[in-house]
């Protein structure tokens, strides 16, 4: 059975109603017209509170000339939703919201809507979830409860890394309902209510042969030591290897040149609700509730695990309670599998805070060495830098230097790393933000005119005019204290400028000030777009002050919450954000730019008021 | 099902949002797994286990506590309210509807712990500054850091709050 996509107003609008998803040549519904005149659309993008489903119903609404609340959007169920990929690196925005509009308009049979007449998108639409997270109402992965579910925990070592050798369960099978399963590295109970699970987990005795973990105060040596030297590759996302010039030729010829590192540790995620997941078995094929956001991915990553092609494995989300890159794979939907598929029931497994904290993994370690020169009229002229093991997002400079390597060596972690919100452009902005204004104090120049000196970009160049204005950037000196700070970005065609204001050195530095202006192109909707920012440096402060994952020479010492300090209210500064909106231009994702540039603000900032740099995060301990 | 671990459950009986309900729970269980895994109430949510976050938090006897560290058993005879018990009816209260109207959350997790933590507030002191909104709501996490927005929130269902008084009186008057 084959429909062209064109034909589904007009078959659905005669009440027919299609089986989903559609197989062979055409990929999944995106919209189709319901009975009494509203519309359901598809997609695989996850919300997870970045603002995914109001966004793509206003994209929906735009090309279909409808008001929002007549759209239903289905979002993660890999039964029925199209493959938009995972729900990552700011791509909602650029290149889903396009995606979905040009099938829309297609399916109404008109080209898509010309920005200057946009009725919905451009329009501050609050967010559509707000009713239901008010009320309680709202399901998120942790809340799914099916018919007939048994509850799972999963037996951990204490370690960090451990081989399970021999285990006794005798007591925990004596409790009423419980059953024990042990498949390869997961050992496990399943048992009649949540509370039981937990304590008969607690009553096996099991022995591990635990692996030694490096100090992380070694790890930065480890990493050059074990790097790999990046080559060109063309057409990716993150290019690991970024030149121009002849950087050998100009270090060599410069005038005078300047070498420093910058150091980020491995740090949490803390999404404010761990991970969770129900699992269900029905004749061989798989159904996995969950809260992570890129459901094609955890799909396939089950069947490979489970030995089962991913057509049996069907993965539906509830929103996940934050995620940060956090979410992105699929260990507890295959613990749960696991259990479930031993119990011969649905079992729901959620992870504790402490699990959260010590099993997920976390975002990678990094080091970076630059090496610049500048010429004899103090201009920057050669720039080698080099990020070991924490990635190449965020590699490329917003500044015009002739001169230039900027290089991803892949190195060697012992720590369990991955995705986080900007990954290692949070570290790349720290080290070039930070190295920018080191020049700037060795030539006894201003921050603000030694980089509008290097930018050709005149869209950045005025968010750094804006906020610089806003912000009162040199009509107060720094001192007592009090600094004064910036730094800048173009990311993912994001262009960000922040200044800060701080107080205060060591364990009592703190951020009093935030001025922002922002360019991200069209503000698809700009009271969303505000909130991401907003919260994104909110959340970048935790990284550059406090956050830190701790470990001996055989586990991970940080576990609990009251262990890690995230922002809370009384960190937050005054702020003002002022966005640019370019009806005309491409819209940029701002899920990522805004959690960069915290950190290299505040270390300038602290800098400027106490003569001290520090070039290793976070910087409030 | 219903007989689950029949051997070790107890019978316990809470005031959850106006009603009394008798929960045949596991010994030992805290208010909030009462709440989530027998009364199923999930709105009230678990984010640390140890009262660190403020995700747990519901009404009791008007004040907020932390329900992840309060053992349910003790809670008997106590009014207890939760997130899904603040409306009255189809009318949000006060502060929920702030929260609407501030988009003062980004995924929500922390919503409804939050906007307990607040109504809590607000029985105290009917006109907090922004200042003392900080300060009672420090206990409270929202990772996507939508602090500036339920500072704005608390504010504005504050002012709703004493115009709604003032309305009150004056019809009386």
């Amino acid at each position: 059975m084959e429909y062209k996509r064109r034909d589904f107003l007009r078959i659905l609008g005669s009440g027919a109603l299609l089986a989903l998803p559609l197989r062979g040549a055409e990929r999944p519904v995106r919209v189709r017209l319901l009975e009494g005149g509203a519309y359901e659309a598809f997609t695989g993008k996850v919300e997870m509170g970045q603002g995914a489903r109001t966004l793509l119903t206003q994209a929906v609404a735009e090309e279909l000339g409808v008001p929002v609340k007549q759209v239903r959007l289905i979002m993660g169920d890999t039964a029925i939703v199209p493959d938009d990929g995972g729900t990552w690196a700011s791509l909602t925005t650029p290149e889903t919201v396009p995606a979905v509009r040009t099938e829309t308009a297609a399916i109404a049979g008109h080209p898509i809507t010309d920005p200057a007449r946009w009725k919905v998108l451009g329009t501050p639409v609050a967010p559509l979830h707000g009713p239901e997270a008010v009320t309680g109402a709202l399901r998120y992965c942790s809340d799914v409860r099916v018919e007939g579910m048994l509850h799972g925990r999963i037996v951990r070592p204490d370690a960090y890394r451990a081989k399970l050798e021999r285990f006794d369960d005798s007591e925990a099978r004596a409790l009423a309902g419980v059953q024990i399963v042990r498949e390869g590295d997961v050992l496990g109970v399943v048992a009649r209510d949540p509370h039981t699970a937990a304590r008969a987990a607690g009553l096996i005795r099991a022995e591990w042969r635990a692996e030694p973990l490096p100090p992380v105060d070694s790890l930065g040596e480890q990493f050059r030591a074990k790097a790999v030297a990046p080559v060109e590759v063309k057409d990716t996302r993150y290019p690991p290897l970024i030149r121009a010039g002849d950087v050998e030729a100009g270090l060599a010829s410069a005038r005078r040149t300047l070498s420093q590192s910058y150091w980020a540790p491995p740090i949490g995620h803390v999404p404010l609700e761990p991970r969770a997941a129900v699992a269900e078995w029905h004749d061989g094929a798989l159904t996995v509730y969950c809260g992570k956001t890129a459901p094609f991915l955890v799909r396939a990553e089950l069947a490979r695990s489970l030995g089962i092609p991913e057509s049996k494995v069907r993965v539906r989300i509830s929103m996940p309670g934050g995620a940060f890159g956090s979410k992105q794979r699929g260990e507890c939907e295959l613990e749960a599998a696991i259990l479930a598929r031993a119990a011969q029931a649905p079992v729901r497994l959620a992870w504790t805070r402490e699990e959260e904290f010590r099993i997920a993994y976390a975002r990678p370690a990094g080091l970076v060495d630059i090496e610049s020169g500048v010429d004899s009229e103090g201009r920057l002229v050669a720039w080698r830098f080099r990020n070991y093991n924490a990635g190449a997002p965020g590699l490329r400079p917003p500044y015009e230097l002739p001169h230039m390597s900027n290089e991803f060596w892949r190195s060697d972690s012992p720590f369990r790393q991955g995705s986080y919100r900007a990954l290692a452009a949070t570290l790349n902005n720290f080290a070039r933000e930070s190295h920018i204004d080191e020049w700037a104090h060795l030539l006894r120049r201003d921050p603000l005119d030694f980089r509008l000196a290097h930018i050709g970009d005149a869209r950045l160049k005025e968010t750094l005019q804006r906020a610089a204005e806003r912000f009162g950037w040199g009509k107060r000196k720094p001192g007592q204290g009090v600094g004064f700070g910036l730094a800048c970005n173009i990311e993912k065609g994001a262009r960000l400028a922040l200044f800060v204001e701080t107080e205060g050195q060591g364990p009592g530095l703190r951020v009093r000030r935030m001025v922002a202006a922002g360019d991200f192109g069209a503000a698809l909707n700009p009271d969303n777009l505000r909130n991401q920012i907003e919260g994104a440096m909110i959340q970048g402060i935790g990284g550059a002050l406090w956050e830190r994952l701790q470990f001996d020479s055989r586990t991970q010492l940080t576990r609990r919450l009251s262990q890690y300090r995230v922002p809370r209210f009384r960190d937050v500064p005054d702020m003002a954000v002022e966005i640019i909106d370019r009806r005309d231009v491409p819209a940029a994702g701002a899920g990522e730019s805004p959690i960069t540039l915290p950190a290299p603000a505040i270390a300038n900032a602290l800098f400027s008021a106490t003569g001290e740099r520090r070039r290793s995060l976070p910087m409030a301990i | 099902m219903a007989s689950a671990s029949a051997m070790c459950a107890m019978e316990i009986e809470l005031n959850i949002n106006g009603q009394n309900r008798r929960l045949d729970v596991a010994p030992g269980v805290t208010l909030l797994e009462a709440l989530r895994d027998y009364a199923g109430l999930t709105g009230t949510k678990y984010g640390c286990g140890e009262g660190q976050c403020g995700a747990c938090t519901v009404l009791i006897d008007g004040r907020a506590a932390r329900s992840c560290i309060l053992s349910a058993a003790s809670r008997a005879g106590r009014k207890i309210v939760t997130i899904e018990g603040l409306a009255a009816g189809q009318a949000l209260h006060p502060v929920q509807q702030a929260f609407l109207d501030h988009a003062a959350f980004q995924c929500g997790f922390c919503t409804p712990g939050m906007i307990l933590g607040a109504v809590a507030l607000l029985n105290q002191d009917p006109n907090p500054t922004a200042s003392r909104i900080r300060e009672e709501l420090q206990g409270h996490i929202c990772r996507c850091g939508a602090y500036p927005r339920i500072v704005d929130a608390v504010r504005a269902a504050a002012s709703e709050k004493a115009a709604a008084s003032e309305r009150k009186v004056s019809r009386r008057g």
